[in-house]
């Protein structure tokens, strides 16, 4: 019994660790997928536009959370230097900082029922209602 | 009759609805702004130019308040208006400016255009000098701190404003190559002087046929990017020393400014880098005048957490010093020439500081700053060395 429990453990531990980040995207997204230094360019706002001309809309999640650590690293931004690059851009009348939403659930929800919208989630919530243009493994 | 009733009364209905339904699809203006407050502590000096006893002040050091709205796809308008140093007319301290109004159409990432009254973009710094809650320092690089106008000349070491600018950048896989060109008045504006009887001028236009040209390329490689920067246009301030050096007129007008800058910045890790280096030249040919000048600065930052950052930087500024001394009085072309004085001043200032943002809104920032200013007067064979500390605290809040 203690060395099921500790097997149980074992491998819970293994699959959170392994656990995903998906970047989903709404359905009229244009492309399938998308490779890192364009959704780099994405989410700082280099680029705005599909290549259709359809702007893109980038979300953000507003609290700190392994999901958004994840992804940020992955980009090789920390979350104050993408505030950073938002404010300034603000600031200097360039731009606006992403929609920064509550949970994945709402990003979800935003994503799908938003044209040309980007975001990311756990890839365990993604559903059918949006596309995925990568998954980010957690290594 | 009737049917011609009911037919204008459905095409006002559609009327209506259309433009109502065109309204809804303009963005609403938006309305943001920061402001930044300080208390600063300056420790005196005494010396045989001047001696300054310690003092410090509190200070809403400086206000912004900008408008914006995107009228259409791909335009957009801002106005930025600017509040210094506690301004109050009633008082008649501190100052207000306009210091933006333009409307920019972009085309996409290779092309934006920006018409109206802008900072131009030279270096790193120039578009965001005032941006306080961008900033980590209470005392800014020294050509980009207004406070510090007294000892240096800020409004000649960078470009303060453009008309028109076209910038953006093109993408070759991983490089981003950005440039930017721009276009602006000379320095020679008509200002409104009491004492100017005789002049009766619109005040804010350029009084000569001179124009402002200028520009930056640059690179970007993920967090690195670099550039350089250039402008040239022509100026006038040498006219009123027409009357006391023997040369040719003509040498004293439009005289050719240039500008060469170069920046640096290094994200990696938690560490930050930002350097840059400013050339001013007066390409004049008047014997035993001149004023160029040179700045640089770096700064290195470390950043704690997701809210804290430490940092240290250099600032050195380099100028030539010409002045003359004239006496007189009544009309201005009998004044005499009583000395010509020329020499160097240097102003070096290595400082530390620490800024920590609170909910992103807010940010609280110190710094550290032991001025040094050494220079020599050539014609007299003097030296001068004045050291003093500045201390500075501010909270920066955007809104």
């Amino acid at each position: 019994m203690k060395v099921f429990i500790i097997i149980t453990v074992f491998l819970l531990h293994f699959f959170q660790a392994q656990a995903q980040v998906a970047v989903i995207a709404n359905k009229s997204v244009p492309v399938d997928e998308i490779d890192k230094s364009a959704l780099i360019d994405y989410y700082v706002r280099d680029i705005w536009v599909w290549n259709n001309n359809e702007p893109v809309t980038v979300f953000d999640l507003k609290t700190k959370s392994d999901i958004k650590d994840k992804f940020y690293n992955f980009l090789g931004k920390s979350p104050s230097r993408m505030k950073s690059i938002w404010m300034k851009q603000m600031l200097s009348g360039e731009g606006k900082p992403p929609e920064a939403l509550a949970s994945e659930n709402e990003m979800l929800e935003k994503v799908s029922s938003t044209t040309g919208s980007i975001g990311f989630i756990s890839s365990s919530n993604a559903t059918s209602d949006v596309k995925i243009l990568i998954e980010i493994n957690s290594d | 009759m009737r049917k011609c009733l009911i037919i204008w009364i459905h095409l006002i209905l559609i009327l209506t609805i259309t433009i109502s339904q065109g309204q809804s699809r303009e963005k609403p203006l938006s309305i943001f702004g920061y402001f930044q407050n300080s208390f600063f502590h300056e420790t005196g000096y005494t010396h045989w130019i001047e001696s300054q006893s310690a003092y410090n002040s509190f200070n809403l050091q400086q206000l912004n308040l900008f408008l914006q709205k995107d009228i259409s796809s791909g335009w957009r308008a801002f106005v930025d208006f600017q509040f210094l140093n506690t301004f109050s007319s009633a008082r008649r301290w501190g100052s207000f400016n306009i210091e933006e109004a333009w409307i920019r159409y972009r085309l996409n990432e290779k092309f934006t255009l920006k018409l109206g009254l802008q900072i131009p973009i030279f270096n790193h710094l120039n578009e965001i000098k005032n941006r306080t809650p961008l900033l980590p320092y209470v005392v800014r690089p020294l050509v980009y701190e207004t406070s510090f106008s007294e000892f240096i000349a800020v409004d000649e070491y960078t470009p303060t404003s453009a008309f028109v600018q076209a910038y953006g950048f093109i993408l070759l896989k991983n490089i981003k190559l950005d440039y930017a060109a721009y276009v602006g008045n000379s320095p020679n504006i008509s200002w409104q002087d009491p004492n100017r009887q005789f002049e009766s001028q619109q005040t804010g236009i350029d009084t000569t046929d001179t124009i402002l040209l200028g520009g930056r390329v640059g690179i970007r490689i993920g967090e690195f990017k670099a550039g350089l920067s250039s402008t040239i246009d022509y100026v006038n301030f040498f006219e009123g020393a027409r009357d006391f050096i023997d040369a040719p007129p003509s040498r004293f007008s439009e005289i050719p400014r240039i500008r060469f800058g170069g920046d640096l910045s290094y994200h990696i890790w938690k560490l930050s880098l930002w350097a840059e280096l400013i050339k001013l030249t007066y390409d004049d040919d008047i014997p035993n005048v001149s004023i160029n000048k040179f700045f640089y600065y770096a700064t290195m930052a470390y950043r704690i957490g997701d809210d804290a950052l430490v940092y240290i930087n250099y600032m050195k500024t380099e100028e030539d010093i010409t002045e003359l001394t004239v006496s007189g009085e009544g009309d201005p072309t009998s004044f005499q020439l009583i000395q010509l004085l020329t020499g160097r001043q240097n102003v070096h200032v290595p400082s530390c500081g620490f800024s920590y943002t609170l909910f992103d809104r807010l940010a609280f920032k110190a710094q550290f700053a032991p001025v040094k200013l050494k220079g020599n007067v050539e014609t007299l064979d003097l030296e001068f060395d004045i050291n003093f500390n500045y201390y500075a605290l501010a909270i920066s809040v955007f809104f």
